[in-house]
């Protein structure tokens, strides 16, 4: 390949990414502007930059309280990180052990388990939200965050057992091989050697249901009634009901929302290359 | 320290059997090497006697223990495998002391086995390293010494140098000569590279589709194969097989014509005999009996040469002297071969014929 | 014993939120003045009432009543809530209200106006204690009109010649049924007869439709106004006159002047005056309260005169308390009485159950024929033919004995079959050997059947029952014939599940391509060696995966709003001509499409960049050595070598949006008319917006999961 011909495909490149850069930057950028401008109200302006900065719409979010006072907006989110760190932890333990199982036994029953993990992700949760409601209410956990919790961990557990039991198969059996003749049983193997070792994948997995949970809306809505069980995305979806749009502050509770998320997110990303293909190359 | 003794010992993965059979003792101390082909079964029955595998029938014991169902924690055995297996997120030493810390031994004790393994196997300065900051070679060693640092009854050794360049390969090689001496230890070595397999062994375990087809000294196994399949495994190039017919007094092959001996007396007039002829046992000549090779290619090595041809429409190889004048290509060469050099085989069973001896 | 500590400590922060105590719950859809109003009267309430709790919810309008029908009957909703007149009927045929009293009703007429209690009378009974009627009016800005209240709606359009280009005659929400009932008054049409029968169509109907649209084409009201952009034109002065209701005047407070006029006559309808429906909101009884007297009790001291006339005075609500008004302060409050005098002269709105799904269609039939594209006696018949759609007749009862049988029989043959092959010595050794495996699967495995399986089939089965009244019953496959029949209609008509099954797998192959499309080529130029700046732009590239999804959904519909979304800003930036997104299905389509792409592209060229980095560099090498050019290594050997890693993620992106339903429902709302509708979003329609019908969005979700198994059927994990 000649000099040039690689010079003018390198500003190709530069230009194409530079395109999806400004596709992927221009609507974050939107909402972040649209948050800090002090109208609240959107002004039409193709660059998305705010008339003049202000905190106000911010404020008026994260100061939200209710009527006894109570700061709502610090309720909420107390409520929505609880939930969702347990939502992760609960998933990820729970799916661990089976798709280990998975990778690593074969068993009767296996590939039935298997199909009944992917219909699951077939099947639209619409339907299964009435199902859901009556089974809270018996356990007398609606309106609860472990209510939440338990409804979130479990439909974030079939793809957590997919995604988990990619990574066990993509590590080697020698490994556990060589701690069980190193004098280890096999749940010694596993928490030693294993789970260790697969800590790239149990992050992302982490990362996939805390995000799931995090962002969940129609059942938190469905199942919680009061304010001060309101999750973030609840009170947030509330800005900009049909009969009510604060965009202003709809905006700012975005960016307030986003940001954990996406710091998260970036901590965790540079395993979502390895993480990902090694689920769905075996997949 | 401890013997090994496996009785008709049979495994069936799925619907293939792979261990059809196989009885092996290794004495106290002695260096066992399993050999054979892929897919021979030799992998399988060395996880076997880690206990990774269970056998579907058969006894194992260790010493005058039956450890045939114990666990592998149970069974007092150190492994060295083909990856190494080395913990990833775990340093050298950490992985040295690994199978010590979860035997409770104290810290002390752990970290004085640590140096000393360490100090053996010349890895002092690798002990804080993690294992993917590290080459193949020193891989290797640190596999290795963690199985030292447990002081096990019994090594097992899953082709440790496979993945190791042929230099390294025959240091090593020596490495574990020397530490097997020096150990004491019973190791059984599973490899298919038969130059492992003569150097290292004790006592030679040839392996064929499940069974044992021939153990002893390597040596003795490598002059007196019991099998066609074994004559044909061990030794590089491999042995030449012509197919030869008794007619009265003498055996016939393709321009071959040698005596009856001891071996075939017992034959009928016309039966068919397999001969081998390693490529070594050849000479240049027309005296005696000789073979006609007509020579297509010649691997000059400098000490000695190679010369790959047909005797007849068999593929034949002769080991040629490096300093003598090398035949051409499209060249015919006379080839005088001692009769007592002569490998005999049944052709049907492939068993090696030894008369009444 | 660190273990034990941790797992206490979470059960202490999961515990539940509220201490569920004898206390009285009430709920309330008021908002800014309105629940500051209801504040000060339950604070007074809880003085008057030392030991008493009472718990306020304000649940927002939006979900109100869908929240109180799933709420109720499970005993976790209010034991009193505010709620307006026309839903008692369909309140009290499902049970949910009981009655504040029976049979003589002489104390209530002294104390209340008799229109609003009528309103809650039903049977003989009266189902809630009148708290305050509603109705829209005209609001005028004085500085526009020259200070006169225009009497005419001719009056009104006179304006548009002295009015600056960027100022309207006249704001409201042209779209919304609501609003226009006063015009279909007026012509002598409505939304629904006496009967209940769907009265927005015919003569009537039509002339008062042509009749707006000529507002509009002449530039009198504004195009697709929502009530922020209402109030946003009038507050600013952009608007001469306003109809809205006295929300309106809670958000202008005194920030512009104003005065308060009931609405004009239409000249061009005979003068006949524009009648607005009046909402009567009362107090009801939750006929699941804990306490009956407390709660009655609560409701009448939110009536009390004392109590009315802080709603009124805080929260300028025009009271039902008659006595409340011998308050002088309040009967001169000129905004208040005009409020009050044009409740007089409005329609109470029907209470007939079937009044709720008028809305849509309505506003359906509004939106097409003002847009003006659909003539509009068609787009009124296809309203019509929407309404009798939703209000379709529950199907009739069946046995359910053949039913059982079947499922009996089909246990039947399991269970024998299961003896069989448990019988079988290889199936017992096997089963021997899965033993270990078992211990490690078996409470992930209850978990699931429990908390994932259960609900799926139990949701599975409901398709099998239609629900009447609060009360499911059995119905046999009459919910699947319905839908797979288009309930009787053209099989391709809008909504018909054919129609919606189209656009969905247009949806998905669209979306498909383009996740597939960009992710690939990102992954691509991302893993050209020598890149520079590589960390950099994969870590902005990734940006939106990590932005929750619905408020991506919800930031991107802003974005195609008409009037201040960047996309049409941008377009006009670029000499273009705003586009009204939401308008039509293409552009609808092209609008969830952006979004959806966006959403998705950032997991596809992640993967693709995984699987990229596993094809060995060799291969190219020798591509390249035998003569290969870029493209041909492209499509030998990439596209190739991916396949299987990228199968399997493709799969799985498929089935999500085949199901992605936040996009859909956030950003077009399956705008317009529900073209833009997939199979989930018609699902959710139909269990949670349209007459709860369970049965029949759970008969949507089963077939969507037919599709999916048998689309996927060859692609299972075990093939790979």
């Amino acid at each position: 390949m000649n000099p040039r011909s690689r010079w003018y495909l390198e500003a190709l490149s530069h230009a194409v990414l530079l395109l999806a850069v400004a596709f992927a930057l221009y609507p974050v950028l939107w909402v972040v502007s649209l948050a800090l401008s002090p109208s609240g109200t959107p002004s039409p302006h193709a660059l998305p930059l705010p008339d003049a900065v202000s905190l106000d719409n911010a404020r008026a979010v994260v100061g939200s309280t209710d009527q006894a006072g109570h700061w709502l907006f610090a309720r909420q989110l107390l409520n929505s990180v609880v939930v969702s760190v347990a939502t992760a932890v609960t998933s990820v333990v729970i799916a661990t052990p089976a798709a280990f199982a998975l990778a690593r036994f074969r068993f009767v029953g296996e590939r039935a388990g298997m199909r009944v993990l992917l219909a699951t992700q077939m099947f639209p949760g619409v339907a299964t939200a009435v199902p859901l409601y009556v089974i809270l209410d018996t356990l007398r956990l609606l309106d609860t965050r472990a209510g939440l919790v338990l409804v979130y961990s479990t439909t974030a557990l079939p793809f957590a057992v997919f995604q988990l039991r990619g990574a066990f198969e993509a590590i080697p059996r020698d490994l556990e091989e060589a701690a069980m003749v190193d004098g280890a049983t096999r749940w010694q193997a596993f928490v030693k050697v294993v789970l260790p070792a697969a800590r790239p994948a149990i992050a992302v997995t982490c990362l996939f249901a805390f995000m799931s949970a995090w962002n969940e809306f129609i059942l938190a809505a469905t199942f919680l009634s009061h304010e001060e069980a309101f999750t973030l995305p609840v009170a947030l979806q509330r800005f900009v009901g049909e009969y009510n749009a604060a965009w202003g502050k709809f905006a700012a509770g975005a960016v307030i929302v986003s940001v954990p998320v996406m710091a998260i997110f970036y901590a965790v990303q540079r395993h979502l290359v390895g993480g990902l293909t090694a689920g769905s190359v075996k997949g | 320290m401890a013997s090994l003794a496996l009785r008709g010992i049979r495994k069936t993965l799925g619907k293939n059997p792979i261990l059809r059979g196989v009885d092996l003792a290794i004495d106290d101390g002695e260096l066992a090497v399993l050999v054979g082909p892929s897919g021979c079964g030799k992998s399988t029955l060395l996880r076997t006697v880690a206990g990774l595998e269970l056998p579907d029938e058969g006894t194992l014991h260790m010493g005058d223990r039956d450890v045939t169902f114990a666990a592998p924690r149970d069974r007092d055995i150190a492994m060295v495998f083909q990856s190494y297996a080395l913990y990833p997120h775990l340093t050298v030493r950490d992985n040295i002391a690994f199978g010590l810390r979860l035997r409770n031994t104290p810290e002390a004790e752990i970290r004085r086995r640590v140096d000393e393994v360490a100090g053996i196997l010349s890895i002092e300065k690798l002990l804080d390293r993690y294992p993917r900051d590290m080459s193949g070679g020193q891989r290797q060693r640190v596999a290795m010494g963690r199985a030292v640092a447990r002081r096990p009854s019994v090594f097992l050794f899953d082709e440790p140098l496979s993945n190791l360049d042929a230099a390294l390969r025959a240091q090593v090689r020596v490495e574990i000569k020397r530490l097997h001496q020096s150990l004491g230890a019973t190791m059984l070595y599973v490899t298919h590279d038969q130059v492992e397999a003569m150097t290292l062994a004790d006592r030679l375990v040839v392996l064929n589709g499940g069974k044992v087809e021939q153990q002893g000294a390597p040596l003795d196994v490598y002059h007196r194969p019991a099998t066609r399949f074994v004559a044909g495994f061990l030794g590089s190039p491999a042995m030449n097989f012509l197919t030869a017919t008794v007619r009265g007094e003498r055996i016939e092959a393709v321009g071959l014509r040698v005596p009856r001996d001891a071996r075939t007396k017992g034959l009928a007039e016309g039966a068919s005999v397999v001969v081998g002829v390693r490529p070594h046992d050849v000479t240049p000549s027309r005296e005696g009996a000789t073979l006609d090779l007509r020579v297509e290619v010649v691997e000059a090595m400098g000490f000695e040469a190679y010369a790959h041809g047909k005797v007849g429409d068999v593929t034949f190889i002769a080991r040629l002297e490096g300093a003598q004048s090398l035949p051409k290509p499209g060249d015919t060469l006379p080839l005088a071969v001692p009769p007592e050099a002569l490998h005999l085989f049944d052709a049907d069973t492939g068993a090696a014929l030894r008369g009444g001896a | 014993m660190r273990a034990l500590t941790a797992l206490l400590a979470l059960a202490g922060v999961l515990a539940p939120v509220t201490a569920m105590g004898q206390s009285l719950v009430l709920w309330h859809a008021y908002r800014d003045d309105e629940r500051a109003a209801l504040e000060q009267v339950v604070d007074a309430y809880r003085r008057a009432h030392p030991g008493a709790t009472v718990e306020m919810l304000a649940v927002p309008f939006d979900a109100y009543a869908s929240k109180l029908e799933s709420a109720i009957p499970h005993g976790h909703g209010p034991d009193v809530f505010i709620d307006a007149h026309e839903r008692v009927a369909s309140f009290q045929s499902r049970r949910l209200i009981a009655p504040i009293a029976t049979g003589d009703l002489g104390p209530f007429t002294a104390q209340y106006d008799g229109a609003s209690l009528r309103a809650f009378t039903l049977d003989g009974a009266l189902y809630a204690l009148p708290m305050s009627i509603k109705c829209a009016a005209l609001y005028v800005n004085p500085a526009l009109t020259h200070g006169v209240v225009p009497a005419t709606l001719e009056a009104i359009e006179a304006l548009r010649g002295e009015l600056p280009s960027d100022a309207y005659p006249l704001v409201y929400e042209a779209q919304n049924a609501y609003f226009h009932a006063p015009f279909a008054h007026a012509y002598g049409s409505g939304l629904l007869d006496d009967r209940g029968r769907y009265a927005f169509v015919g003569d009537g109907a039509e002339r008062s439709v042509m009749h707006v649209r000529r507002l509009l084409r002449a530039r009198v009201i504004p195009e697709e106004a929502s009530g922020s952009l209402v109030s946003q034109l009038f507050l600013s002065g952009h608007a001469a006159t306003a109809i809205s209701g006295p929300w309106l005047a809670a958000e202008l407070g005194d920030r512009v002047r104003y005065v308060v006029a009931p609405l004009p006559v239409i000249t061009a309808a005979g003068g006949r005056p524009m009648e607005p429906y009046a909402t009567v909101e009362g107090a009801m009884l939750s006929a699941y309260a804990h306490d009956t007297a407390a709660a009655r009790e609560l409701a009448s001291f939110l009536t009390s005169t004392e109590s009315a006339r802080t709603r009124a005075r805080v929260g300028h609500q025009v009271v039902s308390t008659e006595a409340a008004w011998s308050d002088p302060a309040l009967a001169s409050d000129p905004l208040l009485s005009t409020f009050r005098a044009a409740a007089r002269t409005a329609r109470p709105m029907p209470t007939h159950p079937r009044m709720r799904a008028t809305w849509e269609p309505a506003r359906q039939s509004l939106v097409k024929s003002l847009r003006g594209d659909r003539p509009v006696r068609d787009a009124l018949a296809e309203g019509a033919r929407r309404f009798a759609d939703v209000t379709r007749p529950l199907p009739p009862r069946r046995d359910g004995t053949l039913a059982l049988l079947a499922l009996g029989v089909v246990a039947l043959g399991l269970a024998f079959a299961g003896v069989r092959e448990a019988r079988e010595p290889d199936f017992r050794r096997d089963l021997k050997r899965s033993m270990p495996a078992y211990a490690w699967v078996t409470h992930a495995a209850i978990i699931l059947a429990l908390l994932v399986v259960a609900p799926l089939v139990i949701g599975a089965a409901t398709s099998l029952y239609a629900t009447q009244e609060g009360r499911a019953y059995y119905v046999g496959l009459a919910n699947y014939v319905d839908i797979l029949t288009a309930r009787g209609g053209p099989l391709f008509a809008t909504g018909s599940f054919y129609r919606v099954l189209a656009v969905t797998v247009l949806w998905t192959a669209v979306n498909l391509a383009l996740h597939v499309g960009i992710g690939l080529a990102l992954a691509l130029v991302l893993s050209r060696p020598l890149l520079k700046m590589r960390a950099l732009y994969r870590v902005l590239l990734i940006l939106p995966w990590a932005v929750p999804s619905y408020v991506t959904a919800l930031a991107w519909r802003g974005m195609f709003h008409r009037q201040f979304g960047a996309v049409n800003a941008l377009i006009t930036w670029a000499g273009g001509e705003a586009v009204s997104w939401f308008a039509r299905f293409s552009t609808a389509f092209a609008a969830n499409v952006a979004t959806n792409a966006w959403l998705g592209f950032p997991f596809m060229m992640v993967v693709s960049i995984g699987a990229l980095a596993g094809i060995p560099k060799d291969l190219y090498e020798a591509a390249s050595v035998d003569g290969a050019t870029a493209w041909q290594q492209f499509t030998k050997i990439t596209v190739p070598m991916l396949r299987p890693s990228l199968g399997p993620s493709i799969a799985m992106g498929a089935v999500w949006t085949f199901n992605q339903f936040n996009v859909v429902f956030l950003v077009s709302g399956g705008e317009p008319d529900g073209e833009t509708d997939i199979l989930v979003s018609e699902a959710y329609r139909w269990a949670f917006t349209r007459q709860a019908q369970y049965g029949y969005a759970a008969a949507y979700a089963v077939l969507i999961f037919a599709i999916l198994a048998l689309a996927t059927r060859r692609r299972n994990p075990e093939a790979a």
